[in-house]
């Protein structure tokens, strides 16, 4: 089983790809992987959703802290790949403007 | 390609211990359930564990089952479990209905805050979203304090008759 999620880092890019599924029993390890993220304060995090297959609320609520603490320091994110069931949530939730997906 | 795939199917009990450790196992089977309504097709048919949620009924049946689900194992078994989650999910020609019951404590549906209508950076929402969600993906969504305490979750397809789905 792949690991579900990867952090690499190029320059002041960090770049978090998440793979699988999202949700409330694998969202606490990612929610550890953020905190070391935003503890390094990078200027530009990329999040690559495109191997992401299924994502509930715990999900989101990661996702949305990892935002939140980027955005509080001035950092830029991008959320990309996003595609069915994630993308259809990201969508009734309307985040998909805020996180412009 | 045209398809008839549905078949009349009985309704599927499910019982597991109510905490999240099992919770894999329920969605992978209201998943399965789903698409013998829906008649979707797995990406890999060679890897039938895959994740593979695309068609648009699917993912509204298994979104909010999932969300469903986490409510029992958080809120009814404050994640301690010590009771049963049963599930019973009767697949239908176009419809899916799925009954979850659990022994813990009652949910206060009433008190689930709405989302904030208009959403920016600053209201995005760190929590409160599943009830949002399980509701906005079905057509009907109904709680009823126990014991047993019992949620009602019904889906219905809106697209084309099967034979015309590919």
């Amino acid at each position: 089983m792949p690991t579900p999620f990867e952090t690499t880092r190029s320059g002041t890019e960090t770049t978090l790809t998440i793979r699988g599924s999202l949700d409330i029993n694998t969202a606490p390890a990612l929610a550890e992987e953020i905190d070391r993220i935003v503890a390094t304060k990078p200027a530009k995090v990329a999040v690559d959703l495109a191997s992401l297959d299924l994502i509930d609320s715990s999900g989101v609520a990661a996702l949305v802290k990892l935002y939140k603490a980027i955005r509080g320091y001035g950092g830029t994110i991008a959320i990309n790949g996003a595609r069915d069931q994630p993308l259809a949530i990201f969508k009734l939730l309307r985040m998909d403007r805020v996180f412009n997906i | 390609m045209s398809i008839l795939c549905w078949v009349m199917a009985p309704t599927i009990r499910l019982t597991v211990p109510g905490t999240l450790r099992y919770r894999g196992i329920a969605v992978r089977v209201v998943a399965e359930a789903a698409r013998l309504v829906s008649c979707s097709v797995q990406r890999d048919p060679d890897d039938p564990l895959a994740h593979d949620v695309r068609d648009p009924f699917d993912t509204a049946v298994v979104s909010a089952f999932m969300e469903i689900f986490n409510n029992v194992a958080i809120h009814a078994y404050k994640r301690k479990g010590g009771g049963t989650i049963e599930i019973e999910i009767t697949p239908g020609e176009r419809e899916i209905e799925i009954e979850v019951r659990d022994h813990g404590n009652p949910f206060d549906i009433e008190g689930v805050a709405p989302l904030p209508s208009d959403l920016d950076e600053e209201s995005l929402p760190e929590g409160g979203m599943g009830i949002h969600i399980a509701k906005t993906m079905l057509d009907e969504m109904t709680y009823e304090p126990g014991p047993p305490n019992l949620w009602r979750l019904r889906k219905r397809l809106t697209e084309q008759p099967i034979a015309g789905r590919s």
